[in-house]
């Protein structure tokens, strides 16, 4: 998909930065597209997901990807981590939530969760799982920062910390990475997951 | 099986079981730098994480005082320029990579350094026979598994599925793993 420099609409006020609305929408349908390139974004706005996430996009090429999302009554997030050209920074997080209006963002850090508060857009905080002796530090950041959401990454490890997970900080949880197979859906959302995230198209309802 | 190890008592451990080689996961190395260069003198190959320990600066003097003055093995670090300097110390250098999600790995792999690694180490382990195939496509690199081996049982899925090395920080998986023959 072409992108280029659109001067965004006058956005300030009119995205739903509600929580609620998200957890409704996983409700009924309980994945989130991982669109790391704009090439996959047709099919995703075609499927009945009804939240993308955007991993790497250039950010000043941000708008039209997020625009054509909302058009379809989705909700867009964006990694602020991953995205090139933005600083990861409260300026970069006001630029995402007024001039291009994404409904929400994520992060793994705790400063960024903060900022994306004030913004009032959702703030869904990555809670990166590579190493079991990282796991207390991370639940102290989470219950520290209150995120409205978390991501937990990678999905095998879900089921060995969700107990943990869950005496500390009672916030819904979406499970990505790596899901890849139906199996592995079904397994995080029968231990409570709301959503899964995945870049896996067959897994896009 | 690399025991993952964090201060003396737990180094103490690995050594009692017969282990020959451990991983300076975290904790103060330089708390801990008695017991491990004796360990060393007497042939202990020790590796260090160096993202995992406190108490050493990320640079030159750094890796030049774990392999002239030490005598340690090897290094870990996610850090390609680390790792590089860490080569001209003829220190064996294992680039770790983050097995979270496959954007993540994909950014992992194609930062592998050049010179080739010693070994490239996957965290979490657990995530190894889900991601092997697609670093097969990268790199014939021996793979380590580290982090969320929690039973001799998992250690024995990682290495199944293909890693060469996998490391635990659980004593008891230390033992178990003797206790088990894991590997046919």
């Amino acid at each position: 998909m072409a992108t280029r420099i659109v001067v965004p609409p006058a956005r300030i006020g009119a995205v739903d930065g509600s929580v609620t609305r998200l957890l409704d929408a996983f409700s009924r349908v309980p994945v989130a597209a991982v669109v790391s390139r704009a090439e996959e974004l047709p099919r995703a706005l075609t499927s009945q997901v009804p939240v993308v996430f955007f991993l790497r996009p250039p950010a000043f090429h941000l708008g039209p990807l997020v625009w054509a999302v909302q058009a379809r009554g989705k909700l867009a997030f964006v990694h602020i981590d991953l995205i090139a050209g933005l600083g990861k920074d409260r300026a970069g997080i006001a630029f995402l939530a007024r001039e291009i209006g994404v409904n929400g963002i994520i992060t793994s850090h705790s400063a960024l969760v903060a900022a994306a508060k004030a913004e009032r857009v959702i703030a869904m905080q990555r809670l990166l799982l590579h190493d079991d002796l990282a796991v207390p530090s991370a639940l102290a950041a989470l219950e520290h920062a209150r995120p409205d959401i978390v991501e937990v990454l990678p999905g095998v490890i879900f089921p060995l910390v969700v107990d943990r997970i869950r005496a500390r900080v009672p916030l819904p949880i979406i499970v990505g990475g790596f899901m890849t197979e139906p199996e592995q859906r079904n397994a995080a959302l029968e231990r409570g997951a709301v959503a899964i995230s995945t870049g896996t198209t067959s897994l896009w309802p | 099986m690399l025991p993952a190890i964090r201060d003396g008592s737990s180094l103490n451990q690995a050594l009692d079981l017969g282990y020959r080689q451990v991983l300076v996961e975290r904790g103060s190395l330089l708390a801990m730098l008695g017991p491990l260069v004796s360990a060393a003198r007497q042939g202990i190959a020790i590796f260090v994480n160096l993202d995992g320990v406190e108490g050493l600066a990320g640079d030159s003097a750094a890796l030049a005082f774990l392999a002239t003055d030490l005598g340690f093995s090897g290094v870990l670090s996610v850090k390609p320029h680390l790792l590089r300097d860490a080569s001209r110390f003829r220190l064996r250098t294992v680039q770790r990579i983050h097995a979270l999600d496959s954007t993540g790995l994909e950014t992992g792999l194609n930062s592998i350094v050049s010179p080739a690694p010693y070994a490239i180490a996957i965290a979490p382990a657990v995530a190894v026979p889900q991601v092997m195939p697609t670093i097969r496509l990268t790199t014939m690199a021996p793979v380590w598994g580290t982090g969320f081996v929690t039973s001799a049982a998992q250690a024995k899925e990682v290495l199944l599925a293909g890693a060469d090395v996998v490391a635990s920080s659980r004593p008891d998986v230390w033992l178990d793993f003797i206790r088990i023959p894991v590997r046919g």
